[in-house]
């Protein structure tokens, strides 16, 4: 028996020790950037290039498998590859191979925002500044938007392009309400007059929060008082208060009486889907029209903002630090920001997501395509969600609702 | 018969090699867990247990975990004993092993379908009338009591109980129930004294791996249980994933805590049964 | 005898095969809505989204393959392993056992981290030697502790007498000893490919994108609310274990005595 432990262990140190880093120089990622486009382009043809992303959405994985992928493969000769996976253990992957030192990883493309993205850039897990190298960037949007210079507060630094934009709305079914809430205040007299059919997810969830920074705008004496603001718990502590005010008033008539919050966005819809609530929200104003086409929705779903409007954000696409293919991924990052990628990501066909391309910077039969998108019923007018535009506050608010709202609602 | 001894422990040596990798993930978790960086601290572990949140779901998770892993066990022993004759035959094996197939999530999933408050059952139960509302329907899902979690698992862990007390059924010989039936031993005797003894090392090892199982996976939870309380492996994935990176060593530390007791107990389960085992054997020699 | 058989196809069905039917039925309809007068709707729709998914054929060709590897490597450790442990007795074996045990009993979120520091050491991180290797992990001591109990209860009687007649450790392995233990391989056939298949976090991490197995394609779809998507892919799910096991179960047809055991058993 001893015999075998010392053997094993005598083996366990050779293995440990024999495969240490062998590390390779790659060239940087800056004299990649440097280069003209048309010798990335030339580079990146006949690559394979992976793009990581949360994969929980049909009409997102289909505009990509069957229209992006093959678009790229015929007009740049880049195959792309899609990896399902979640935000979170992508970067715990980035992060754990940085740690290793494994310098070339699988990883070419990632989905990314706020507080991921935040995360990303201070563990160094991107590669670094790239828009700039961008034609279609520099084309087809308003390079210095503020919306593309920071995101949730963190300032982007050319390190991500963005790819999307999405705004929150509320659902409701038309066929059981006939005005919905205009407010905040409207909004506890309807749950108040219909009492279980309204609730939100908790604050784990990224749409339970937005949720409640939506509340912390209303309570504020301008919103502009919060996402204008770095988080300072002294300075709003009186609108946290009636935050949670108003969040302890609103609970006994909220589904279940406020016993059980859903767990997820996933959980709010199926309830939805149920009839069991009659309303639902979410981050992408135009996200019920392919649940409606799939049966899940009622055919009646409608969406609404409440005062003082609707908070949008931006979401982007990154190159990590160890990609192995730097050339491909600027190659498809570009293609992505194209102005024929972004109207058929428009379009309600596959994902039906607003783009954060300037229209007036398009050439004319560009601008008639995406003025003629007809995105669906349920979605509001594009003035309408316009004037309602909040922008994101800084990421620190997200954790502190999330806290907060722990100890203040959920604990007691 | 020295050589063949030597030669049967090189056996051994694979899965002595194969241990390696999990005790390198140990020693990672445990050495995240007791660095701020790259500092070495036992700060770590004193937040953790100064943390409300962390007590009442590791008392959350004990409780719920035990209820499951003990009725799991329960009733698997009483589908083994009674059917093990069936159980022997392929078709009804494979009926039994049916949840087997799925994966937790799913399992859980399919929980939440059927019996959740707008459930399979509960759309039934409306559409003959029988309750009036879905809110009639009690709440079995997402509950604070944890009752979700525990039926999910115990659905899913009976056909694994059975797995690993059949084999055990399926030896023992006959003869023993005929010495107890003749001696005038009723069914709890023959129970008591034929198979008890028995299966007990298996029972303890099932115990053993369903419970720390049930504690430390995230799926079901995550789908059936509900804000507060909240089991253990919730939060630390909380904890792990989470926005803000500085939490990660905390969840460490849980799960190290964690592995620490269930090891702890396991070490503790082997002992009282190699004690057993050798006063048995004693026994017989003298 | 019949009414105990009737018992139990009673609560079989109850407890195990009205859940699985469930899930059929459900992947063959658009969403429930029995309370609202909306019930069974047929529709394939949800297999078109499966099968539509261009992940889906190599994902599943993939789980195929690392399920297979990582059960011949669960046979060989937990028979060599399980065989050693029922004849050997030394000082410490309780602690060998509990080490042995150790690797299902401590949470994957702890280790997974350091599996994979390990595995990019190793320079078997994206490949798919690494995603079965690192599925033995939660494999590996079930596959141990069955064999173990299976040449326990054999006996070390049998497990010396052929040795004694001259027969080589390989010969007594496939003519003694395999058909004694078939129950002991169906359970690890059955428990060993159903946990490597549900692995996601693990795979996820090691497979690196290059090998995609089941999970990562369906374990995001638990974020969807479409009901039938789910159960379609439950099901899609729950038929690879099945086949592969049915497959390891004609295999062992050509162990020998198979056919004289089966006659003698009934």
């Amino acid at each position: 028996m001893k015999k075998i432990l010392i053997t094993t262990t005598i083996l366990a140190i050779i293995i440990l020790t024999a495969c240490g880093n062998n590390e390779s120089q790659q060239p940087s990622f800056n004299e990649t950037t440097e280069k003209d486009w048309s010798e990335i382009t030339t580079a990146a043809e006949d690559t394979t290039v992976r793009i990581f992303m949360w994969g929980g959405d049909e009409g997102i994985n289909q505009y990509m498998d069957d229209w992006v992928a093959p678009k790229l493969k015929e007009q740049y000769n880049v195959t792309l590859e899609r990896v399902p996976m979640n935000t979170g253990e992508i970067l715990q992957k980035l992060q754990t191979e940085k740690q290793a030192s494994k310098d070339e990883g699988t990883i070419d493309i990632i989905w990314i925002n706020g507080e991921n993205f935040k995360n990303a850039k201070n563990n160094g897990l991107l590669a670094g500044s790239f828009v700039d190298t961008l034609p279609n960037f520099n084309e087809f949007y308003q390079t210095d938007d503020p919306a593309f210079e920071t995101d949730f507060g963190t300032p982007v630094e050319g390190m991500e392009a963005p790819w999307g934009k999405v705004q929150f709305v509320f659902l409701y079914d038309s066929a059981k309400i006939d005005t919905p809430p205009a407010s905040i205040v409207e909004l506890q007299e309807w749950a108040s007059n219909n009492p279980g059919k309204f609730t939100y997810p908790n604050a784990d969830d990224f749409s339970g929060n937005a949720f409640l920074r939506h509340i912390l705008y209303a309570k504020a004496d301008s919103p502009a008082d919060i996402y204008e603001q770095p988080l300072d718990k002294e300075r709003i502590s009186e609108t946290a208060g009636e935050v949670w005010n108003y969040l302890n008033q609103i609970e006994p008539d909220l589904w279940r009486s406020g016993e059980h919050y859903p767990n997820s966005l996933t959980e709010l819809d199926r309830l939805y889907s149920q009839g069991e609530v009659w309303m639902t929200m979410g981050y992408n104003e135009a996200r019920a029209e392919s649940l409606i086409d799939e049966g899940v929705f009622p055919e009646t779903t409608r969406s609404f903002v409440m005062e003082p409007g609707s908070i949008g954000n931006t979401h982007f696409l990154s190159i990590p630090f160890n990609s192995s293919n730097p050339e491909g991924a600027l190659t498809a990052i570009n293609f992505m920001l194209s102005p024929e990628a972004q109207l058929a990501k428009l379009k309600p066909d596959y994902w039906g997501e607003n783009s954060p391309i300037s229209i007036e910077k398009l050439p004319d039969d560009m601008k008639n395509k995406f003025q003629s998108v007809e995105r669906g019923n349920s979605v509001l007018s594009q003035q309408k969600l316009e004037e309602s535009f909040l922008p994101e506050s800084e990421a620190e608010y997200v954790e502190w609702m999330k806290e907060q709202w722990f100890d203040e609602i959920a604990q007691k | 018969m020295k050589s063949l001894k030597n030669r049967t422990s090189l056996l051994l040596l694979p899965s002595m090699l194969f241990l390696l990798l999990p005790l390198y993930g140990m020693v990672a978790a445990i050495h995240q867990s007791f660095s701020v960086n790259n500092q070495w601290t036992l700060q770590n572990y004193i937040q953790l247990l100064e943390s409300e949140r962390f007590v009442a779901s590791t008392i959350f998770s004990l409780k719920t975990s035990l209820a499951a892993t003990l009725i799991s066990l329960v009733i698997g022993l009483l589908l083994t004993r009674y059917f093990y004759t069936f159980l022997e035959r392929n078709t009804p094996r494979l009926m039994v092993w049916l949840p087997m197939l799925f994966p937790h999530f799913v399992w859980g999933y399919m929980v939440i379908l059927v019996l959740s408050e707008t459930g399979v059952v509960s759309q039934m139960l409306q559409a003959a009338g029988w309750i009036s509302s879905s809110s009639e329907f009690p709440v079995w899902t997402r509950d604070s009591q944890g009752i979700g979690i525990i039926i999910t698992y115990v659905w899913k862990e009976v056909p694994f109980v059975i797995l690993m007390l059949l084999p055990v059924y399926s030896s023992i010989k006959s003869e023993y129930h005929d010495l107890v039936k003749t001696l005038g031993g009723n069914r709890w005797h023959r129970f008591k004294t034929v198979e008890w003894p028995h299966i007990l090392p298996v029972f303890i090892e099932t115990f053993l791996i369903v419970f720390s199982f049930t504690l430390a996976a995230y799926e079901v939870p995550a789908l059936l249980g509900t804000t507060f309380p909240e089991m253990l492996s919730v939060l630390s994935y909380d904890w792990f994933y989470g926005s803000s990176w500085d939490d990660r060593p905390l969840a460490f530390a849980a799960m190290v805590l964690l592995s620490l007791g269930v090891i702890l107990l396991t070490a503790a389960a082997y002992l009282f049964l190699n004690k057993k085992r050798w006063k048995a054997m004693r026994g017989r020699s003298t | 005898m019949s009414t105990k058989k009737t018992t139990f196809l009673l609560l079989a069905s109850v407890l195990f095969i009205a859940p699985a039917l469930i899930l059929v039925l459900q992947s063959l309809s658009k969403t429930w809505r029995f309370q609202a007068g909306e019930g069974f709707t047929f529709s394939l729709n949800s297999y078109q989204t499966l099968l539509s998914d261009p992940n889906l054929w190599t994902a599943t060709f993939w789980s195929f393959t690392v399920g297979s590897g990582v059960l011949i490597v669960n046979l060989i450790i937990g028979i060599l392993t399980g065989k050693a442990l029922a004849i050997l007795s030394f000082k410490g074996k309780s602690w060998v056992e509990v080490l042995l045990l150790t690797p299902i009993l401590i949470p994957v979120l702890a280790t997974a981290m350091g599996l994979h520091l390990f595995m990019i050491r190793a320079g078997l991180a994206d490949t798919a030697a690494g995603v079965m290797l690192i599925h033995l992990v939660p494999t590996i001591p079930y596959s141990i502790k069955i064999f173990h109990n299976s040449y326990n209860q054999m006996g070390r009687l049998m497990l010396e007498q052929p040795a004694i007649l001259g027969a080589s450790p390989v010969r007594q392995l496939f003519t003694v000893e395999l058909p004694l233990m078939k129950p002991a391989v169906r359970s690890v056939t059955f428990l060993t490919i159903v946990i490597s298949l549900s692995q996601y976090a693990i795979t996820a991490i090691i497979g690196g994108g290059r090998i995609i197995t089941l999970p990562m394609v369906f374990y995001p779809f638990l974020d969807t609310a479409n009901a039938s998507i789910m159960a379609a892919f439950s099901v899609w799910f729950a038929a690879l274990p099945l086949l592969m096991y049915v497959m390891v179960e004609l295999l062992m047809r050509f162990l020998p005595y198979s056919q004289t055991l089966r006659r003698n058993r009934t």
